[in-house]
């Protein structure tokens, strides 16, 4: 398969997930892929299953010099890049009053001004027609219990690509939301104190799925896949959700 | 090609010629089987050719109800179970709410709304479980243009459907959603102008609504077509792509 051949990607939050199967999914359509994460062993890991046409660059999103040495990298080793599936994120559930200036800093600063700055320091790399997928989440479409902060950092997101679509078209640089549902990924566990909390919630998540079940990550790595490929050369500034209906019905 | 739907059964209703044809063509070239419906007899037989050897076309109309029936009960005999169904048969009919007719409104219901109902219902005793029904609406579903109060209110509509159709056929494991696309270069601007030289510039200006200012070709509406009834989507349900060049988000 050769959808994204020679293209260049940067996917953060790359070391597991829908971040990893993403990659995965794009080596394998031909792009070079420079993933990020903030622990070393993880990224050692991801790097192991995704062979020699990935990079593995240490970094949070919510530290501005870790994007400029991601980007200084990326420029230096490939010159310019592509595709951005900015998929870094952090998720701590909390009911509103016990949501602390802690809490909502760490919130705001990872999912909305690490997205905003991730994308803003690329910038001056992105080719003409590079294709930019905001990895959001179904839960801002709905008022969540526990989710009040998440959801309004998916909400931001969600704004962030259509404003972002209206400033970049004139370079030809299409830029989309993927709003996930519920999927069956390591993020989940970090939001439960035991693994049995975690297989619970994801049996809840099920339930709350009209299709029955929670995603797999390759199922949201197919939709990055379409979103970053000429296969959606008309679409700009959308959201597709893939959420087993959960938000849709 | 990749052959991504080889064995696969698709039918796409309004597939003599614009977005369906499209889709038709590149279900083809994907390995598909592939039926189309039309109401005009010589336009199926030109569409068919173009299509090539796997191409089956039904002559019908989908606001006529026994038409339907019969449609699918050929498509069963002759292709078997159907895996994909793309709900394309529309018509573009505009006209200010001041002055619209009765008879206007009735033609691009029944087509749109009921024709598009009906498609789905009539198909569910040849759709295989687990089949994919992708039906197309238009970007004024979220739009106030004038002249488009009713086809408008057709094609939000069709989105709704997707929506409650998806719950219905749960246990069937059948996904709904909705190609939303923006304006697109197909024959649909020759219905409403009397030239070459007036379609043309109806589709430049309407190109020049969109951000990004050109229309949408009926092959970027197929690709996404192809997505949405391959397992790529298989977690989407219920929901809606838009393809529009930016023109209802931004």
């Amino acid at each position: 398969m050769s959808k994204l051949k020679n293209k260049v990607a940067v996917v953060t939050g790359g070391s597991s997930g829908i971040g990893l199967a993403t990659a995965k999914k794009f080596i394998d359509e031909g792009a070079y892929v420079f993933i990020t994460g903030r622990r070393q062993t993880e990224l050692d890991k991801a790097l192991a299953q995704l062979g020699p046409n990935a990079r593995a660059i240490k970094g949070d999103i919510s530290n501005l010099a870790d994007l400029d040495h991601l980007y200084a990298t990326v420029k230096a080793e490939k010159g310019s890049l592509d595709i951005i599936v900015a998929n870094a994120g952090f998720v701590e559930i909390k009911y509103s009053p016990e949501v602390t200036s802690e809490h909502f800093n760490k919130t705001f600063d990872t999912n909305a001004k690490g997205t905003f700055f991730t994308v803003q320091k690329a910038l001056p790399l992105l080719n003409n027609k590079a294709s930019i997928v905001l990895v959001g989440s179904c839960v801002y479409l709905k008022g969540f219990p526990q989710y009040v902060t998440y959801g309004a950092t998916k909400a931001a997101i969600r704004y962030f690509t259509k404003a972002w679509a209206a400033e970049l078209k004139d370079r030809g640089i299409r830029v989309n939301t993927l709003s996930p549902g519920a999927v069956d990924t390591p993020i989940v566990d970090g939001q439960f104190k035991t693994p049995e909390e975690a297989a619970q919630a994801r049996e809840m998540f099920a339930q709350f799925t009209p299709l029955g079940r929670i995603g797999q990550p390759e199922e949201l790595a197919s939709a990055a896949l379409f979103l970053a490929s000429d296969d959606s050369s008309y679409v700009t500034g959308v959201d597709l959700v893939a959420d087993g209906g959960m938000t849709q019905l | 090609m990749s052959e991504k739907l080889s064995n696969k059964v698709a039918i796409v209703t309004g597939g003599s010629s614009g977005i369906g044809l499209s889709i038709a063509k590149r279900f083809a070239q994907e390995g598909a089987k592939v039926a189309i419906t039309g109401r005009n007899q010589a336009a199926l037989d030109k569409a068919v050719k173009e299509i090539g050897p796997n191409a089956l076309g039904i002559q019908g109309d989908v606001s006529v109800l026994s038409d339907l029936t019969r449609i699918y009960k050929t498509v069963g005999d002759k292709l078997g179970k159907v895996d994909a169904l793309i709900v394309n048969a529309g018509v573009y009919i505009l006209g200010p709410v001041t002055s619209f007719t009765e008879e206007q409104f009735d033609k691009v219901s029944d087509i749109n709304f009921k024709g598009a109902f009906f498609s789905v219902q009539k198909a569910l005793p040849v759709l295989r479980d687990g089949a994919s029904v992708v039906l197309i609406s238009s970007t004024v579903n979220g739009k106030g243009f004038p002249n488009h109060s009713a086809y408008a209110a057709t094609k939000a509509a069709v989105r709704s459907l997707a929506r409650s159709f998806s719950a219905d056929l749960l246990d069937r494991k059948i996904r709904v959603n909705t190609l939303t696309p923006g304006p697109t270069d197909t024959p649909v601007f020759s219905t409403l102008t009397s030239t070459a030289e007036e379609a043309k510039q109806m589709k430049e200006a309407m190109g020049n609504f969109t951000p990004v200012k050109r229309v949408g070709s009926p092959d970027e509406i197929a690709a996404a077509a192809l997505y949405m009834v391959s397992d790529e989507s298989a977690f989407m349900l219920g929901t809606e792509l838009l393809l529009d060049g930016g023109l209802r988000d931004l």
